[in-house]
């Protein structure tokens, strides 16, 4: 068994969480505030730490002590640094009433640039590069249960686009196919479930197995 | 009272009882069931086997603690992988507890091989908004992260002298628990052409299968199943293929509820009960 009070305090912690199972309890409760309060204590830290220190507060500094010393001739830097640091600082406009209009004007070049950038990336990736695939290996067969697996991926793909158009009733052919595409939605559905148990589970292996090699020291 | 009513009415706290013991036991034991290296896993090993000595790697450490149980066997796998082509690493962070998690793995796995911080590997650190950095590493590293997480400024850092740009990257390995890979592959792959490999939680196995399909990604790790295929393939177990044994019988303890519980549901039903 560990020595370590690190390790016994992180135990302590693990099976305050698990004692959640049994039932609600003020220990569980404890330990559940203790995680959020670090988590966002040290995203806090880690954040000035490493964005608002050196790209906020340290550029203005250099800036303005640039700008002392070599006088007028260091404006234009100087104000190329302060425009996204004031930018980012109207986003707190929307604290104080009255003023919150102004964060705003933060809030649609933030939304500008990330439509900007995310339409073109997306088109590309989600349309374009899956219908070239989905398409592609028609052209190019290389064997019998790879054209076989080409007919099953576009069949879904078809079928699935049926079920998600919902401008015509879902009845006749294009009901059958909308209901095909369901069954391969429920696939899906199903393969997710499937890996995210397998996700759950291995956070619980992770744990037991702390707890039985670190703590207990049970596991060799 | 009734056998199948007694399963439909089971308190789940017996469930949780037995799944933890069908966890336990096998951790105990060890089994030693076999793990059969799929085709998206062994696609990333051996892309990894075909770089040059000193091709450079980029690690992004896009995860919190939540999910480390996941995340470390496959992390330590894929860097022992790296470390052993004596490959360049360069590691960062999307998320703030990835900074301290991948310093950290750097450090150890690094240890092992008798790397250095600065010559064999960087670890640069954490920045927020996703778009803007992956968009940004495209045009100057040096300008997303002047300093390393220790305050170090990369232009003094002697393995960042060749490093600009992802010009200078043969794989970005995006180790995550979200959607974070769908950036880099956005971002990344299609507006530079670097070739991504997301490293990822099972849960999110489904989310890259297209992209696998389409050729986006070079291949997929996934879940703790990913990281023992990976422990397979560079001869090296670790806690992942020990986990699962462990993994396995919880899935047959997790078949068997289902089963109990529909076999419970129709033979009552049946009865009117």
């Amino acid at each position: 068994m560990s020595s370590s009070p690190g390790i016994w305090l992180a135990a302590f912690l693990t099976l305050a969480i698990y004692s959640f199972l049994y039932k609600d309890n003020p220990i569980y409760r404890f330990a559940e505030s203790l995680l959020i309060g670090i988590s966002v204590g040290f995203l806090l830290v880690v954040t000035f730490d490493t964005t608002i220190l050196p790209k906020a507060l340290e550029p203005v500094g250099a800036s303005l002590v640039g700008t002392l010393a070599a006088g007028a001739r260091s404006i234009p830097g100087l104000i190329w640094v302060l425009i996204p640091v004031a930018l980012g600082l109207l986003m707190f406009a929307r604290f104080v009433k009255g003023l919150a209009w102004l964060s705003r004007i933060a809030l649609a070049l933030y939304i500008g640039f990330g439509a900007g950038a995310s339409i073109p990336a997306n088109m590309q990736s989600f349309i374009l590069k899956q219908i070239e695939a989905s398409i592609g290996p028609f052209l190019s067969v290389a064997n019998v249960w790879e054209a076989i697996n080409d007919v099953i991926i576009i069949v879904g793909l078809v079928s699935t686009l049926f079920y998600f158009y919902f401008s015509k009733a879902h009845s006749g052919n294009f009901g059958r196919m909308a209901k095909l595409g369901t069954y391969y939605l429920m696939i899906f559905f199903g393969a997710t479930f499937g890996y995210t148990v397998m996700a759950r589970i291995s956070l619980l292996i992770g744990r037991l197995s702390f707890l039985l090699r670190d703590w207990l020291g049970l596991m060799t | 009272m009734n056998f199948w009513l007694g399963i439909r009415h089971l308190d789940r706290r017996i469930i949780f009882l037995l799944m933890a013991l069908g966890v336990a036991v096998p951790l105990l034991l060890k089994i030693g069931l076999p793990v059969r290296v799929t085709r998206d896993v062994s696609s990333v090993y051996d892309y990894i086997e075909n770089l040059k000595e000193a091709d450079v790697v980029l690690i992004s450490y896009d995860h919190d603690t939540g999910t480390l149980p996941e995340m470390v066997p496959m992390s330590t796998a894929i860097l022992r992988h790296l470390f052993l082509k004596n490959l360049k690493l360069v590691g960062m962070a999307l998320r703030a507890e990835g900074n301290a998690i991948g310093r950290q793995a750097f450090k150890r796995v690094g240890d092992e091989f008798g790397k250095a911080d600065g010559t064999d590997y960087v670890f640069l650190g954490y920045r927020p908004e996703l778009t803007a950095t992956i968009l940004g590493l495209g045009t100057s590293i040096e300008r997303v992260f002047p300093k390393d997480d220790r305050g170090v400024p990369v232009a003094e850092i002697p393995l960042m002298q060749n490093i600009h740009n992802y010009g200078d990257i043969a794989l970005v390995i995006s180790v995550s628990d979200d959607d974070t890979p769908v950036y880099w592959i956005n971002y990344g792959n299609a507006r530079y052409q670097v070739k991504v490999a997301p490293a990822v939680t099972a849960v999110m196995a489904t989310t890259f299968f297209p992209f696998l399909n389409s050729s986006q990604i070079v291949g997929m790790i996934a879940g703790l199943k990913g990281a023992a295929e990976y422990e397979r393939l560079i001869k090296r177990q670790g806690m992942a293929s020990r986990g699962m044994d462990a993994q396995s019988i919880a899935h047959l303890v997790v078949i068997g509820f289902i089963l109990a519980g529909n076999l419970a549901y129709f033979a009552t039903r049946k009865r009117g009960m």
